[in-house]
Formats: C-alpha cells, sequence, structure tokens
C-alpha cells in the first residue's frame, strides 16, 4: 500500500482528532485516542473523501478501526474508479 | 461584509425559489456572497424547518447545500443546471436558531469545462466545525430546454437567457 496515503489519512486523522502526527500510528485503534468520538472519525472521512475525491458507503465507515484500514480503503476505492478499458 | 450576489433569477418579476428567492414567505431566503472561488452564505432556521425538537431537519440542510452548490456552477458556467446526483454526508445535527455557515466549491469548473460538473459543499457551525458535507453533479440546460422545463412566457425566457449570457462573457 502506497505509504504516501497512510501519510495523508494520519495527518487528516490527526487534525480533527487535535492531536500531533507522531500520536497516531497506523495500526492504533481510532477508538482509543484521546477525546475519540464518532464525530471526529466521521469529519476525519469527509475530509479523506474530499482529499481523494472518492465516496465511501457507510458499512465501510462504520468499520474503520485504524489508519491503515482508512488508507486500504482509500486506495481499493481508488482503484475501482480506474476505467477498466477493455473496449475496442 | 460582502455585497450579495444577484443571482440571474433576479430579473424575473415573480421568482420563488424555495431556497433563493427573498420573496417566497415560505422558503429559506438564501443570500450569496463571494468566498475565495466559492461562495456562501448564512443558515439560520427557526422551528418551521424542525425535525427532532430544536432539530433542523436534514432535509433542509441537503436542500442548502444543493441550493448553493447549483448557484455557484451557473454562476460559473453562465447556464441553468439541474442537480443529478446529490450526496450528503451528515457528522453532526443543526441546531434550531443558531447561525450556521455554507460554503461550495467548484474549484475545478469554469466556462470552458465539459459537464457534468462537481461541486461540494460544507456547513460550518460557529466554532468552524464542519457538520455537513456535500457532492453534487449537476448538467447544464441549454436554452431550449429551460424554455421546455420552466414554465416560462417568451419574456421570461429572454430575460434568463440575457442574464446568463451575462455571465458567460464576464
Amino acid at each position: 500500500m502506497s505509504e504516501e496515503v497512510i501519510t495523508t489519512v494520519t495527518e487528516i486523522v490527526a487534525g480533527e482528532f487535535g492531536l500531533p502526527v507522531a500520536a497516531i500510528g497506523p495500526d492504533v485503534d481510532l477508538s482509543t485516542l484521546e477525546g475519540a468520538d464518532s464525530v471526529k472519525v466521521l469529519r476525519s472521512v469527509a475530509k479523506i473523501e474530499r482529499t481523494y475525491d472518492i465516496e465511501l458507503e457507510d458499512d465501510q465507515v462504520f468499520g474503520l478501526k485504524t489508519v491503515r484500514d482508512a488508507a486500504t480503503l482509500v486506495v481499493s476505492t481508488l482503484a475501482e474508479k480506474e476505467p477498466s478499458g477493455g473496449g475496442r | 461584509m460582502s455585497t450579495p450576489i444577484e443571482v440571474p433569477w433576479r430579473v424575473l418579476p415573480d421568482y420563488r425559489c424555495f431556497g433563493c428567492s427573498p420573496s417566497n414567505e415560505h422558503g429559506l431566503r438564501l443570500e450569496f456572497t463571494h468566498a475565495g472561488e466559492g461562495i456562501e452564505c448564512v443558515l439560520r432556521v427557526d422551528r418551521t424547518f424542525e425535525s427532532y425538537p430544536g432539530v433542523v431537519h436534514g432535509g433542509i440542510a441537503t436542500t442548502v447545500c444543493d441550493e448553493i452548490m447549483g448557484n455557484l456552477l451557473v454562476l460559473k458556467v453562465g447556464n441553468s443546471v439541474f442537480t443529478t446526483t446529490l450526496r450528503t454526508r451528515y457528522l453532526s445535527p443543526l441546531s434550531v436558531g443558531v447561525e450556521y455557515r455554507c460554503v461550495a466549491t467548484a474549484d475545478a469548473v469554469g466556462p470552458e469545462s465539459e459537464p457534468p460538473y462537481r461541486a461540494y459543499a460544507e456547513i460550518v457551525d460557529p466554532d468552524g466545525a464542519v457538520c455537513v458535507t456535500a457532492v453534487g453533479t449537476y448538467q447544464p440546460a441549454t436554452a431550449a430546454q429551460v424554455r421546455d422545463r420552466m414554465d416560462l412566457t417568451d419574456h421570461e425566457a429572454e430575460l434568463i437567457e440575457n442574464a446568463l449570457a451575462d455571465l458567460r462573457k464576464a
């Protein structure tokens, strides 16, 4: 997976949670972060969607536990957006 | 404070848009101002638009986002646009009586852009926290489609087309 996506998602989550980037490892359970609540997670998701111009489904969003989960979802969603080709 | 933007529909003497007409007593009467490359409006509603006690109806939040994104695109491309898809993400409820700001952007859209056009909107609370985000996709309508889809006299259609043409020249 792209380290760049993990870095970007980490920065977004850190910004929405009001925490330093260093406090958010890729595998840290977001619900254990200081001041964690579902609104902060949703705000992070909204910013991730805007940053990558993607739309994530709620059943995917509410299953996210870590930055790595979110980054994996971003990468797979971006891959689905790629033109499938194969026309003529 | 910025001067309100004159939306092109104001050339119609009996314009009643639920979102932005100042003369629709049942409407939201939104006034738009420039905000960087986008536009913004203030949203503050009373209990007329309530869902749960003290909570603004979610449909109103979506309507405001749609309204501001659509108007932004009209101003950018100089054509009427119709919504084709609209997606809203509610992050936290809006409260009745509180003054929110709704900001729309469509950085990638200009007069030469190919449709469909994509725009974004956010409703932000007084502390700057985002409460609602929306993304919409819009298709432009030709003058003939406008004439066909809207209930306009020939004179009104001409007024609208002239106002839109002025936007395209700007």
